[in-house]
């Protein structure tokens, strides 16, 4: 017989290290054509990094996003922009190019001012042009940045930035681990096979506060991955280790989600946008996972009426379950 | 140990080079033909990073030893962007967001390209299908499954077009 | 927030045309001629002590160039990202995995026979795969600091007066298992001189991290080690530790040849960190109206052979043990423990997907119990502006778990028409 059930899980994650300092610097130079090269140490493992820090560098600097490249994770000529880690390198490595894309921004707003006889306030960077409040100067960046050329000044900038945290006390804790949160809810619905004990995801829900949405597909992404993955860690993984070995060590035997074992998706983005981050963001990465494996196994435990409270639920694990129960109920 | 004179046709050109028959036809690819958009995952046939095209059919080209590619045609990432310009999955892939940290990217595509020549118009359990030899941990396969969507409805439009 | 034109709205990922037409370069990608290719021999014992290692036989086998083990590292013999205490080749085993000798040689075949032929004599010592067992005092121990590597403690209130006036109180046990990242890359990469600079090019997520072990273990200085991040194929955490680094580095610099390495998958499972299994004792208590009133809660953590990071997965999951969640009354205490079993490290989450699985099944119990929804007992608790954290940190802006349980049940009672809507 096939059980229907719904279960919640919701979560908060930390942004960056735990009660740690975790800086990260950048680089920005504006270059003569009006484009620019942004310099971060942070690594592009897939989840879109780059690409942020490209928009963000953009962004400030009044550019289009294909006049931005950005070199990174090159110790010989990146800075450090800490590790890949802890869903922190949008937060983080993100307000050390947002700040350095400033300085050099400031630059050139300077210069245009002066040759404009406008107050800097009033100046604004807009797709490779000068603007006065809502109106086109008609000059570009790069005439601004020949002028500054001209007069022996380069347009660089560099940033760094460290999220405001405090040590923990080591008796109680007590303190400020993280400058911001991520928060998030994911509901599953399963159906679990009473007979074999298999449990299929049958859809999930995920909404994600992420802050603002830097890059909103890429957000959809990192939760939709992060889903699968958390349907993996619910029901499907186990590195089995006997006596320290590991027995199952190749992807014949460590079985992770394939394409059929998804269920359809439903991401939802939350923008409680944060005042110390880049543009309001904080970051996903991690979040995306963090609340699957407890939504799927309380959606098991409404389909069956009786909870597992070790991960995975495995069929095995499942079947013995009900059978457990089955053998105390009364003819 | 003698060498196998290795006859075949990689993306469109005749090649012919002495090679270890003892090699897999992945390491043929990557290390004698430098061909490295083919990838290695697993080495077991399980997770499709190394998948090729030969003769049509989508193969894990870490399971077929060199003499068994002899005189078949091959088809790899590198050879489906014909003069430099993006195939149409390809531009789909990238448009649905569908590429992450892109080590099953080139695999991926070629079995959505050899699922696309069997079934123009797949549903999303035809392309689950299509695609479920090769794994990605990324994406959780919602917007590859999307490109393929796209790159579909954009080959009949394609089609639809060349038609009139 | 001012408007913006770019943040916001999605764009095409600038690394996209590279990866879809497959000429992204990942560690094993990167071709250069003549260099040599280097395999580890890892120890098949538990735990125990590096007597001897023997590498005349290997040394014969034409086109093996060199055997490299502990006695030829030049620097600090150690490295982690927060407790320096892994060897990057060993004289005294830890897991079944740990890196005893390294061979250098001209083709990939040769390298692996050398493997073969090499003799290790090892004095076994008892291991220890169970974090109990491991925690005794009488346990042989693993590190010379004991095997309780760290304790976090998140303590506020006073839960035990909070217990005895709750409505309800629940406590269960709960266990997690060990997980691999399984990214579809497997660690590898290449190392050559560049006149005095070491050069390193490797999929990783923590270039300037690997640059400090680097130097360490091979005493340069770090300005002559230069680490260039190859495109990566996933990494989740896994790829956040040494794991190629201090191989190529140690034989590019020896032999002043460019090296490569690959590890296959099964070297990726063995040598690299997990998914820290848990074992969780959970108590939480609420008012007849569904408040929470406090959690207690011990966690203990298997992080292995090392420690990787390990410390901060077990902080991180005692600071969020409570769920987003209001709770006056809070005790955790989290324990980090070495064992003979492979490392654990750094995943996606650090702790927290375990804490999760936990504290929302609690959630669901104490619901249960008072007969309230799963939704409105986290309607009553969740952490709003003003709020304080277990760890007594003031949340003011930017709090949106409320806004996230809203939408969620928004969007699943669009899409899920058996969810009855607010009738649950």
């Amino acid at each position: 017989m096939k059980k229907h059930g719904y279960g919640i899980g919701s979560m908060w994650y930390g942004i960056g290290s735990t009660a740690a300092t975790n800086p990260s610097g950048a680089f920005v130079d504006f270059l003569d054509d009006g484009t620019a090269i942004v310099l971060s140490g942070c690594a592009e493992i897939g989840q879109g990094s780059t690409t942020v820090l490209a928009q963000i560098a953009a962004e400030t600097l009044g550019v289009d996003l294909e006049d931005v490249a950005v070199i990174t994770a090159d110790t010989g000529v990146t800075p450090d922009a800490g590790p890949s880690s802890a869903s922190r390198q949008t937060y983080i490595s993100g307000n050390a190019v947002r700040l350095a894309a400033e300085k050099a921004r400031e630059q050139v707003v300077a210069k245009a001012a002066e040759l404009l006889d406008l107050d800097p306030v009033d100046i604004r960077l807009r797709h490779g042009q000068v603007w006065y409040e809502a109106e086109p100067t008609g000059r570009t960046i790069k005439d601004i940045i020949a002028q500054c050329r001209g007069e022996g000044i380069l347009t660089l900038g560099h940033g760094s930035f460290n999220p405001v945290t405090t040590n923990l006390d080591p008796a109680t804790g007590q303190g400020t681990p993280y400058a911001t949160y991520a928060f998030a809810t994911q509901i599953a619905e399963v159906d679990v096979d009473t007979e074999t004990g298999i449990v299929e995801v049958k859809k999930i829900v995920a909404a994600h506060d992420v802050g603002t949405a830097v890059n909103p597909q890429n957000v959809e992404g990192q939760i939709e991955g992060g889903c699968s993955m958390g349907i993996g860690y619910a029901l499907l993984e186990e590195v089995a280790v006997k006596d320290g070995k590991i027995q199952n060590p190749g992807l014949s035997s460590y079985l992770i989600p394939t394409a059929l074992d998804m269920p359809e998706i439903f991401p939802v983005i939350v923008e409680a946008t944060e005042p110390s981050g880049p543009y309001g963001a904080k970051g996903v990465g991690e979040p995306a996972l963090v609340p699957t494996a407890a939504a799927i196994a309380n959606a098991v435990a409404d389909a069956l009426g009786i909870r597992l409270y070790d991960l995975p639920l495995t069929p095995e694990r499942v079947v013995a379950e009900i059978k457990a129960l089955d053998s105390l109920k009364p003819e | 140990m003698d060498l196998f004179q290795l006859e075949m046709k990689v993306n469109g050109e005749a090649v012919s080079v002495p090679v270890n028959p003892g090699l897999r036809l992945l390491d043929v690819l990557r290390d004698v033909l430098h061909l490295s958009g083919t990838k290695e995952g697993c080495g077991e046939g399980e997770c499709g990073a190394c998948s090729v095209i030969i003769d049509g059919e989508l193969v894990d080209s870490c399971l077929v030893l060199a003499p068994q590619a002899h005189n078949r045609e091959i088809i790899t990432i590198e050879g489906i962007s014909a003069d430099g310009e993006l195939d149409t999955l390809q531009s789909a892939f990238l448009e649905a967001g569908a590429v992450q940290c892109g080590y099953c990217t080139p695999g991926m595509i070629l079995a959505a390209k050899v699922l696309l020549s069997k079934n123009p118009k797949p549903g999303r359990q035809d392309i689950a299908r299509g695609i479920a030899g090769n794994l990605c941990r990324c994406t959780g396969y919602a917007k590859i499954i999307k490109a393929v969507e796209l790159a579909a409805a954009g080959l009949q439009q394609k089609e639809g077009e060349a038609g009139v | 927030m001012s408007e913006t034109s770019i943040v916001g709205k999605t764009v095409l990922r600038v690394d996209g045309p590279a990866k879809v037409r497959g000429e992204s370069r990942y560690g094993a990608d990167i071709d250069i001629p003549g260099a040599l290719f280097l395999k580890v021999l890892r120890s098949e014992v538990p735990h125990g002590l590096v007597k001897r290692i023997d590498a005349a036989e290997a040394l014969k086998i034409p086109g093996v160039v060199r055997v490299f083990t502990h006695a030829d590292v030049p620097g600090e013999n150690s490295y982690g990202i927060i407790v320096k205490d892994q060897p990057a080749l060993t004289d005294k085993v830890r897991f079944r995995g740990d890196a005893l000798a390294l061979v250098a040689a001209e083709t990939d075949v040769a390298a692996k026979r050398a493997l073969e032929v090499i003799k290790v004599e090892i004095e076994e010592l008892p291991p220890l795969y169970d974090v109990w067992a491991a925690m005794d005092e009488k346990a042989p121990e693993i590190h010379a600091k004991g095997n309780i590597l760290t304790v976090s403690r998140v303590k506020k209130g006073d839960v035990d007066a909070a217990l005895e006036t709750a409505a309800v109180v629940v406590s269960r046990r709960y266990t997690t298992q060990r997980v691999e990242h399984c990214y579809i890359e497997t660690e590898a990469g290449v190392a050559y001189m560049d006149d005095d600079t070491l050069v390193i090019k490797a999929g990783t997520q923590n270039p300037h991290y690997d640059r400090r072990d680097v130097s360490r273990v091979l005493g340069l200085p770090i300005n002559r080690v230069r680490i260039v991040q190859s495109a990566t194929g996933g990494g989740f955490g896994g790829k956040l530790d040494i794991s190629v680094q201090c191989f190529l580095g140690l034989a590019a610099l020896k032999l002043g040849r460019p090296v490569r390495i690959v590890y296959d998958r099964r070297e990726s499972i063995i040598a690299t960190g997990k998914r820290h299994p848990f074992f969780v004792e959970y108590t939480s208590a609420a008012t007849k109206e569904g408040k929470l009133l406090a959690v207690k809660a011990k966690i203990v953590g298997d992080t292995g052979a090392y420690a990787s990071y390990g410390p901060a997965t077990l902080n991180r999951a005692a600071v969020h043990a409570t769920g987003p969640y209001e709770v006056l009354n809070v005790d955790i205490k989290a324990l980090c423990v070495y064992t003979n079993n492979p490392f654990s490290g750094a995943m996606r989450g650090f702790g927290t997907p375990q804490m999760a699985f936990v504290a929302e099944s609690q959630m669901d119990l104490l619901a249960q119990a008072l007969q309230l929804s799963p939704l409105e007992i986290r309607r009553r608790n969740v952490l709003r502006p003003g709020s304080l954290t277990a760890t007594g940190q003031r949340l003011d802006k930017s709090v949106g778990i409320g806004a996230t349980l809203e939408a969620a049940w928004e969007k699943a009672c669009q899409v899920m028409p058996g969810l009855g809507g607010e009738a649950r």
